[in-house]
This record gives C-alpha cells, structure tokens and sequence, in this order.
C-alpha cells in the first residue's frame, strides 16, 4: 500500500519545488536580468586585481546554469512525484539534492580559495553575505533532504498507477 | 555599416523591441497550436471541452510560456548564457500545470495509447512537464527569427 502524504511531505515538497526549483530560476532571471545577486567588487573598474577577480568570478559563475537547470528539474519532478505519493519522488529527489550538494560546494570550493568569505568583505558587500548565504542553505538543504528521502517508506515502495487516472490494476507501466 | 531607405527602417532595434513580444506570442501559440493538433491526430490526451483547448493554446502558450517567459527572460539580449534559465523556468511553470490538472482540475485526461513508450498517467504529465521546458525556449527562437534580433551572440544587456 502507498504511504500517505504526510504533513512534512508537504512541507518538503513545497521546498522542492519553491526552494530547489523556484529560487533557483529567480536567482538566475535576477544574474540576467539584474544587479541583485552579483558582489560589489564586480562594480570597481580602477583596481586592475578586482577587474581580474570580477572576470574569474563572472566567468565561473556564468557556468552554472546548465547545471541549475539539472537541479531546478530533478526538484520539481521530486515535488512533483511527491505530491503524487510515488516512488519516483526519491529517486529525483536524491538527484537533486545530490547535485545541489555537489554544486554548492564547488561554489564554496572558489569562495574560500579567492577570499570571498573574509568577514571584511562580507561586512561591506550584500552580494556576497546573499551567496554565503545561498552556499549555507543549499548545503543544509540538501543534506536535509537525502537523509529525508533515504528513510521515507516511498523508497521501498514500488511504483504504482496514479491515484487521479488509474486505468486499473493492469494498467500500470 | 550604415542602413539606407524605408526597409533599412524596419530592422532598427527600437523597432524590433516593439515587436518582439508579440512575435514571442503568436509564436508561442504556433507552437501550441502545432502540439495540439499532434496530439488529437495521434489520440494522446483528451480535453474535456473545447474551450479548454483554446485556453491552453491563447494562455498557457501564448501568455505564459511565449510572452510571459520567452519574452520576458530571453527576449531582452542574446539566447546564449540565457537558454538553461529559459528551459528551467519553462519546465517548471510546466510540471506545475501538469500537476494541477492531474492531481486537482482533471481538464484533460491521457487516453492509454504509450507516449514514447510511456504508460503510466503520472510519468506521462512529468515528461510533457518537462517537455515545456522547450516552449519559451523555441518560441524565443522562432520569434528572433521572424523579427530579427541577436540569436546566439553575445548579450546585448
């Protein structure tokens, strides 16, 4: 029998689909389209070693959407499943928790070895405090949801017809 | 190079960036009128009247994922940079609409025909949700094309 969707099932999918899949496309429609999420030193174009540092960080930065677009998907279909109460829900959803880790710490990786997490800086820079920030929830998030997920009955249940359109029970694929 | 005479004048870019929502629009609905009139001929989905049709071909096409994603995301500059958000965004709006038809508005149901080997309804909404992804992206594409604007250069913005 299908576990039932419980409260924190909700909750937990309302954070696939508006943490791992919403704000990751808001985050990156306002790198786009917007100043909002880049650091103030990307701005200062006297000082030859920040104009370097902003091409590095531009440039690294500018790599990420291809593989947000993995995240953004795989949590909405996680979300998506969820809702559904279907195993596939656990398989998506430890991809894209997996990849928000993985991703998140590639990003904490440059930040530590080009000293963007200095207090100093982050003392002056909202840009940078917002991606520290993003680094700590993204991490915290995904960490929350693997452990979730891997102790969730839906990972030992078999796959099933769904609920709102079952042709019967020999119609499942 | 300089442009001369009245067709030089409708290439301008103030002209293009008039134009170009609703070129993203009517592309949008192109597509969706395409995609709809597939899957009738191939007997995929049903709707359940159709007005429904027409409302997911002017709205969710047409408004949504033409104007309102393709337009407002990657109508602005170049595609290039810009396409993973297009689809991220297009994919999820569209997992959300397939997921409130199946699971609360019922506005059209999968007949038992396999969708690329797919059988089961669920698995069938989630990759036409994620097929959706495509929409703003193609739309965006088909839209530059009719009017002109940068496709895969770099961003004007």
């Amino acid at each position: 029998m299908t576990p039932a969707l419980s409260r924190t099932d909700k909750i937990h999918a309302a954070i696939l689909a508006a943490g791992g899949g919403g704000l990751v496309c808001a985050y990156w429609i306002a790198f786009f389209r917007s100043d909002l999420t880049l650091p103030n030193f990307v701005h200062d174009v006297t000082d030859p070693a920040l104009i370097r540092l902003t091409t590095i960080y531009l440039g690294f930065e500018s790599a990420f959407p291809l593989a947000d677009l993995l995240v953004a998907v795989t949590s909405g279909l996680a979300a998506f499943y969820l809702i559904g109460r279907d195993a596939k829900a656990v398989l998506f959803g430890l991809i894209a928790s997996g990849a928000l880790g993985f991703l998140a710490f590639i990003d904490i990786s440059f930040n530590l070895l080009h000293g963007l997490y200095a207090p100093a800086l982050l003392a002056q820079d909202p840009g940078l405090r917002l991606e520290a920030l993003i680094n700590l929830t993204c991490v915290t998030g995904a960490v929350w949801s693997i452990w979730r997920l891997w102790g969730h009955p839906l990972r030992r249940a078999d796959d099933r017809p769904s609920r709102a359109h079952s042709p019967g029970p020999n119609g499942s694929g | 190079m300089t442009d001369h005479g009245p067709e030089a004048a409708k290439l301008t870019p103030e002209t293009r960036q008039v134009s170009l929502p609703l070129a993203c629009f009517i592309s949008a609905m192109a597509l969706g009128l395409a995609v709809e009139a597939a899957a009738a001929a191939l007997g995929l989905w049903r709707y359940r009247s159709g007005a429904l049709v027409l409302a997911n071909i002017v709205l969710a096409f047409g408004l949504i994922q033409g104007f309102g994603i393709g337009w407002v995301i990657g109508g602005r500059g170049a595609l290039r940079g810009v396409f993973p958000v297009l689809f991220m965004v297009g994919a999820l709006v569209g997992l959300l609409l397939e997921g409130l038809n199946l699971y609360w508005l019922h506005a059209w149901t999968f007949s038992d025909r396999p969708l690329l080997g797919i059988r089961r309804p669920i698995d069938k909404a989630a990759f036409l949700g994620v097929a959706w992804g495509f929409a703003p992206l193609s739309t965006v594409f088909l839209a530059k094309i009719l009017v002109g604007g940068p496709l895969l250069a770099a961003s004007a913005t």
